[in-house]
C-alpha cells in the first residue's frame, strides 16, 4: 500500500534565486525503509520538512503530497508522521527523560494512564528503563538521539521521518542509532525515511535509496543497483565517492553481476577475482627523527583531584611539518589530550613541549600569537559577531595589525578557503560545512604554526570531508604541523601521515597509517578489513582499487568478471 | 532495625504521594513552629530525628550532631541573656536578673530551632525538585511545562557559553589585560549567546511542532499516581491536625514557661493532644518500620 | 551553610554578653541594697507602684500570670513608701533601691539599649508590658503628672511623690491624655 506520494513539488524560498526542490516525483509504500542521500544543500532537509506539514517552510509550492491517499493538507494527526533532526541537543524539551517520553502524549490530549503505559512499553523496546528517571541533561549524544526518537515513536507514527539523526554521533554510538531503526523497520513494520551522510551502515540495510542532486531526485533504485544508475549519469559522479568501501571498490574495478554491500560481500568479491599475489612490500619501518613541533612527555591528568586520571602517561612527539591523527573510542581521552596541547587544561604530572619551549614558559596570549591554533569540535563557538567579516576581523585587531592592512588579510584568507562570498553573512546563518571552513579561516588569521583540530569531520558529507582534505593538505605543505583528534578512520587513513591510537589514557600505538591499520583487526577501515588476507597494506578504497588494478595488469587479464549464476 | 539505617537515601516515604507528603509536611512544620509544649516538642524532635535517621547513612547523622549540638547549647543560652523573666533568679548579669524560667525557656526555642532543622532537611530530602514541579503542575500546568524547560535549557546555555569562552581563550582573544578589555570580551560571549539562544529555542519550537505542541486539550502526565493509600495519610494527616489543633484551641495542651514554668496537663484531652502529635510526628519513621518488617517477612518466606 | 548559622548564632551570643556585661552578682548579693535611715533632717520623696488596671482587664491578662501571686487582689505591689533622696537621685534609681530592698522582680532595658536615651522599664513584678493587652504597660507619675520624658532622666526634689501605674491602654485609665508611652 502506498503511505506517500509526492507528485511533481517544486519549491522556493523566498528571495531565492534558484528552486530548493524541482520538480520531486516520489511514492514511499507501507512498511519501506527509503534512504535519501546527497550532497549538502541539494534539498533533501527542505523535501523531508516539506513532507511534514508542521514543519514546512515558508516559500513558493506547486506541485502536491499525498499522505495515506489524502491530500496533505487534510491529514490531521501530527503523531502521524514522526520527526528526527540532526542536532540530538535542541530536539530535547523538557528536563526529564520521562517527562520528554510524554511530551508528545500530553500535547495530544491523551488520558495519563494511557500515556503511562505507552511510555512504559517504548521504554522497555528501547532499553531505556536504567535511565528513565534521569535528567536529560545527563545523558550520552548517542542516549540524547535514542531519547528523541523514542519521543517520536510513543507517538505511535505511520511514517518515521529522519534528518542526518547520527550527523553529530560518534561512529559506536550512530552504528547502535542505525540498528534501532533496523530493529523498528523490521519488527514494528514502520515505513522509514532517511536522509544521511554516513552510509557505510545504513546502506546495506534499506529497501531503496534515492540519489538527490540540486533539488532533484538524479536516481531511486535498490541499493545494489544505485552504483551502476550513477554510473550511467556520469563515470566520474561525485556521489560515488561517498558510497560505501565495498560498493566503490567494486564500481571502480567494473565489476559486474550482484554489487556487494557489506563488508562481507565485497571481501568475497575480491577474494573471488585476485589472488592478491603481488601484495606491496610492506612500507618500512619509520624511525622516530626529525624536529618536533609537539612533545608530551609522560602527561597525566585529571580533572579534579578526586576524579579518576584521563591521561595516564601520554607520551609522543609530533614532527614539524606533518599531519598527526590521533584516534580512540568515547572517553579515551582524546579531546582532553588536545586540551592540554593546547594550554586549556593543565597537566599536573609530565611535560608539554611546543616548538622545543615548555608550554608553561609562553606568556600571555604568546601561544596563540603565530604558533598554535586551535578549532573546536563546534566550529559555531568560535563565532560572537554578527557577520562573518566583523568576526575574522576579532582576530588582527588583538594582533595589533594596523587597520588599513586587515582588511587585505581577511580579503586573502576568504579566498584561499573559497569563502569570500560568505563574508557579509551572518555566521549561524551558515551550513555545518561552511561553518567549518569559516571557523578554520579565522583560527588561521592567526598564522599559527601548529594547527589542533578536534573531530573536524563531525557532521560533514562526502564532499566537504573532501574539501577538508585538500585544504589540510595545503597547509601541510605551507609548513603548519597538524594535529587531528577524530573517530573518523577512513578520514585518517586518507589524510594522515602518521595515526596514533588512545586508550584509556595511553597512547597504544603510533605509525604510518598503511602499517597502523594493516596493524588493527577492528579498529580500521571497511576498506582494510576488506582487502585483509589479499592486500593486507592496502586501506583505503584508493589503495585496495590500486592494487587490483595491478594485479589485471600484471596477469594481463582484462578481467571479465562472470555473472554470479555462471560461477 | 539495621535494615531501617542501611536503607539509605530514599526511604519508605519517598514513595508517598507529592501531594500527600506536603499536606504531612506542612502539618507538623505548622504545628512545631508554634507550639512550646515540652511534651509536642520532645515528640517532635525524636520524630525528626528518626526520620532523618531512615534518610541517611549512620555516618551522615553522627557527623550531624557535630552541627546541631553546638547550635542547641548557643541557642539555649542566648535566651536567658536577652529574657530577664521569671520567678527563680540564679544570679544577676549587670543588675538584670539571669532566671531558671528563662533557661528553661531557651532550652524549649533551641528544641524548636533544631526540630524546625530537621524536619525541613527531611522535607529537603523526600520533596525533590520534580515532586515541586509536579505540584506546581497540578496549579498551573503551564508553569511546570515552562518550568521543566527552563531546568532543561540552563545546563545546555551553561556548557555552550563555556565552549564558546574556551574557544576564544585558544584563539587568543581573552587577552586578560585591562579591566575593559575583559569586561568587552565578556559582553560579546554574552550577546553572542542571545543570538545561540534564539536559534536553540527554534530548533527546540521546532521540535515541540513536529510532536503536536500547541493543540487544545492537552494533558499534564507525571509518574506520580495517587494511591488509596496515599488517600488514607493524607486524611490521617489532616484528621491529627485537626484534633491537635482544635485541643489547643480549647486550651488544652498548653504551657508557660513565664513567670513560672506551669504543670504538664494530664487530662484526657491533654493526652489526646499529645497522642495525636506523636502519632503524626513518628509516622514517617513507623511507616519505614513496617515496610522493613513486610521486606523480612518477605525475605524469610522465600 | 552548615558553619554560617552556628556563626550567627556564635555572633549573637557574643553580642549579648558584651551588651549585658559581666558584672555578675550573686542573688543575695543583689538584693542586699543599703536603704538610708530617715532622720528629721533628711529629703525623702514617696513611691508606689500598682496595677489597678489590670484588675479591670483582668480577662486579656496573659493566663500564666492570673494568680494572686502576681497580681495582688488590692492591686498593691508597693504602698506608698518614703525613701531618703540621695543627691542627683532619678525616678529610676529611687525605683532600683526600692524593689532590690523589698525583693520585686524588676526587669529593664538600659539607657545605652534604646532610642530614647533613658531606661526603659519593661517589666514590674512579673508583670509586663504586653502583659495585659496590646496597649499595656509601665508608666509613672510625679506629684500627680507624667512626664515626658525617661525615668532615668528625671531628677527628684525633697517630698515629690512617685507612682509607677500600669495601664492596660496607654495610659488613659490612669489619667494621662497624651498618646505617647509609659515614661
Amino acid at each position: 500500500m502506498e503511505l506517500l506520494r509526492v507528485e511533481d513539488l517544486s519549491f522556493r524560498y523566498p528571495n531565492a534565486g534558484r528552486n530548493a526542490l524541482d520538480g520531486i516525483d516520489l511514492t514511499v509504500q507501507n512498511g519501506e525503509f527509503v534512504l535519501l542521500c546527497g550532497p549538502s544543500g541539494c534539498g533533501k532537509t527542505t523535501l523531508l520538512q516539506m513532507l511534514k506539514k508542521e514543519l514546512a517552510p515558508a516559500g513558493e509550492k506547486t506541485g502536491r503530497i499525498f499522505y495515506a491517499g489524502a491530500p496533505q493538507e487534510d491529514s490531521a494527526d501530527a503523531g502521524e508522521i514522526g520527526f528526527v533532526r540532526q542536532d540530538p541537543e535542541s530536539q530535547i524539551v523538557t528536563d526529564k527523560v520521562w517527562h520528554e517520553l510524554a511530551f508528545g502524549l500530553e500535547n495530544m490530549g491523551v488520558p495519563t494512564d494511557t500515556i503511562r503505559r505507552r511510555v512504559g512499553e517504548m521504554a522497555g523496546f528501547f532499553g531505556i528503563e536504567g535511565w528513565f528517571r534521569q535528567k536529560t541533561d545527563e545523558l550520552s549524544g548517542g542516549q540524547k538521539q535514542l531519547l528523541n526518537l523514542a519521543a517520536v515513536l510513543v507517538m505511535q507514527p505511520k511514517l518515521l521521518i529522519l534528518d542526518e539523526p547520527t550527523g553529530q554521533l560518534d561512529p559506536i554510538a550512530a552504528a547502535d542509532f542505525i540498528t534501532t531503526l533496523q530493529k523498528i523497520n523490521r519488527e514494528l513494520g514502520l515505513t522509514v525515511l532517511l536522509a544521511e551522510h554516513r552510509l557505510e551502515e545504513i546502506f546495506p540495510i534499506v529497501d531503496r535509496v534515492l540519489v538527490m542532486e540540486d533539488g532533484r531526485i538524479r536516481a531511486d533504485d535498490e541499493p545494489q543497483h544505485i552504483a551502476a544508475r550513477l554510473t550511467a549519469i556520469s563515470p566520474d559522479h561525485p556521489m560515488l565517492r561517498a558510497l560505501p568501501a565495498a560498493v566503490r571498490v567494486w564500481q571502480e574495478v567494473r565489476g559486474k553481476g550482484e554489487c556487494p554491500l557489506t563488508v562481507k560481500e565485497g571481501r568475497d568479491f575480491l577474494h573471488r577475482h585476485f589472488t592478491g599475489s603481488d601484495a606491496p612490500r610492506p612500507e618500512p619501518e619509520d624511525p622516530e627523527k626529525g624536529d618536533f613541533a609537539v612533545e608530551l612527555k609522560n602527561v597525566w591528568f585529571r580533572y579534579e583531584k578526586d576524579a579518576p586520571d584521563i591521561l595516564r602517561g601520554v607520551t609522543a612527539k609530533i614532527r614539524r611539518g606533518e599531519i598527526f591523527c590521533l584516534l580512540g573510542g568515547n572517553g579515551a581521552g582524546k579531546t582532553t589530550a588536545l586540551n592540554v596541547i593546547a594550554g586549556l587544561e593543565r597537566a599536573y604530572r609530565g611535560k608539554i613541549v611546543i616548538k622545543g619551549k615548555p608550554i608553561r614558559s609562553y606568556q600571555g596570549n604568546s601561544l596563540y600569537r603565530r604558533n598554535l591554533a586551535f578549532l573546536p569540535q563546534n566550529p559555531q563557538t568560535v563565532f560572537v559577531r554578527d557577520t562573518l567579516r566583523a568576526d575574522l576581523a576579532e582576530i588582527p585587531e588583538t594582533m595589533g595589525i594596523p587597520k588599513s592592512e586587515q582588511a587585505d588579510r581577511i580579503g586573502q584568507m576568504a579566498n584561499r578557503l573559497g569563502i569570500a562570498s560568505l563574508l557579509e553573512r551572518h555566521p549561524y546563518d551558515l551550513s555545518g560545512g561552511e561553518q567549518q571552513k569559516c571557523a578554520l579561516a579565522k583560527v588561521l588569521l592567526s598564522e599559527p604554526k601548529i594547527l589542533l583540530l578536534d573531530e573536524p569531520t563531525k557532521g560533514l558529507d562526502a564532499f566537504a570531508k573532501q574539501g577538508l582534505r585538500e585544504i589540510l593538505r595545503e597547509l601541510k605543505r605551507e609548513g603548519i604541523t597538524l594535529l587531528l583528534v577524530t573517530h573518523d578512520v577512513e578520514f585518517a587513513a586518507e589524510t594522515a601521515d602518521r595515526c596514533a591510537f588512545l586508550f584509556d589514557g595511553e597512547i597504544l600505538s603510533v605509525d604510518s597509517p598503511r602499517r597502523f591499520f594493516a596493524g588493527n583487526s577492528f579498529y580500521t577501515t571497511a576498506a582494510s578489513r576488506m582487502a585483509r588476507g589479499l592486500w593486507p597494506d592496502a586501506v583505503t578504497c584508493e589503495q585496495v582499487v590500486a592494487c587490483c588494478r595491478a594485479e589485471e595488469s600484471r596477469t594481463g587479464r582484462k578481467t571479465d568478471f562472470p555473472a554470479e549464476g555462471k560461477l | 532495625m539495621k535494615t531501617v539505617v542501611t536503607s539509605g537515601k530514599s526511604g519508605a516515604f519517598s514513595a508517598v504521594h507529592p501531594a500527600a507528603a506536603m499536606v504531612y509536611f506542612l502539618a507538623v512544620l505548622l504545628i512545631s513552629m508554634f507550639c512550646f509544649h515540652p511534651v509536642l516538642q520532645v515528640e517532635m524532635l525524636v520524630g525528626a530525628a528518626l526520620f532523618c535517621i531512615t534518610l541517611q547513612k549512620r555516618g551522615e547523622a553522627l557527623r550531624e550532631i557535630g552541627f546541631y549540638l553546638p547550635l542547641f547549647l548557643m541557642v539555649a543560652v542566648t535566651n536567658p541573656l536577652f529574657s530577664h523573666n521569671g520567678v527563680t533568679p540564679l544570679f544577676f548579669l549587670n543588675g538584670n536578673p539571669v532566671t531558671l524560667e528563662a533557661l528553661l525557656y531557651g532550652v524549649s526555642l533551641a528544641v524548636s530551632v533544631i526540630g524546625v532543622l530537621l524536619w525541613c532537611k527531611c522535607c529537603g530530602r523526600v520533596m525533590t525538585e520534580d515532586k515541586f514541579l509536579y505540584l506546581f503542575g497540578k496549579l498551573i500546568p503551564k508553569l511546570s511545562l515552562i518550568l521543566s524547560m527552563a531546568l532543561r535549557f540552563v545546563p545546555v546555555y551553561l556548557r555552550q557559553s563555556r565552549r564558546v569562552i574556551r574557544a576564544r581563550k585558544a584563539m587568543g582573544l581573552f587577552s586578560g589585560k585591562g579591566i575593559t578589555d575583559r569586561v568587552k570580551n565578556r559582553m560579546r560571549v554574552f550577546v553572542a549567546m542571545i543570538s545561540w539562544s534564539l536559534e536553540h529555542a527554534m530548533e527546540t519550537s521546532a521540535s515541540m511542532r513536529a510532536r503536536g505542541y500547541g493543540q487544545k486539550g492537552r494533558t499534564n502526565f507525571s509518574l506520580f499516581r495517587f494511591s488509596p493509600a496515599d488517600g488514607v495519610l493524607l486524611c490521617g494527616c489532616v484528621f491529627l491536625l485537626a484534633v491537635v489543633w482544635i485541643g489547643r484551641a480549647a486550651g488544652f495542651a498548653a504551657f508557660s514557661y513565664y513567670p513560672r514554668t506551669g504543670g504538664i496537663g494530664a487530662a484526657p484531652a491533654d493526652l489526646a493532644v499529645y497522642a495525636a502529635f506523636g502519632l503524626l510526628s513518628l509516622l514517617p519513621f513507623l511507616l519505614e518500620v513496617k515496610e522493613v518488617i513486610v521486606w523480612s517477612c518477605c525475605v524469610s518466606k522465600i | 551553610m552548615k558553619k554560617d548559622i552556628l556563626a550567627v548564632f556564635g555572633i549573637v551570643l557574643i553580642l549579648a554578653v558584651l551588651i549585658n556585661g559581666t558584672h555578675i552578682q550573686s542573688v543575695d548579693e543583689y538584693y542586699l541594697t543599703h536603704i538610708d535611715d530617715i532622720t528629721p533632717e533628711s529629703e525623702t520623696v514617696t513611691l508606689s507602684i500598682r496595677c489597678d488596671a489590670v484588675l479591670q482587664h483582668y480577662d486579656e491578662l496573659d493566663p500564666a500570670l492570673r494568680s494572686e501571686e502576681f497580681v495582688p487582689p488590692d492591686g498593691v505591689i508597693l504602698p506608698p513608701t518614703k525613701y531618703v533622696l540621695r543627691e542627683g537621685d532619678t525616678v529610676f534609681q529611687i525605683l532600683d533601691r526600692a524593689v532590690r530592698s523589698n525583693r520585686i522582680q524588676m526587669e529593664f532595658q538600659g539607657a545605652e539599649e534604646n532610642p530614647f536615651g533613658s531606661v526603659y522599664i519593661q517589666g514590674i513584678h512579673y508583670l509586663y508590658e504586653f502583659s495585659c493587652g496590646p496597649l499595656s504597660g509601665w508608666m509613672y507619675r510625679v506629684d500627680g503628672e507624667f512626664p515626658h520624658y525617661g525615668c532615668s532622666r528625671y531628677k527628684l526634689h525633697d517630698g515629690q511623690n512617685i507612682e509607677w501605674i500600669y495601664t492596660c491602654d496607654l495610659g488613659q485609665d490612669a489619667g494621662a491624655l497624651w498618646m505617647g508611652g509609659e515614661e
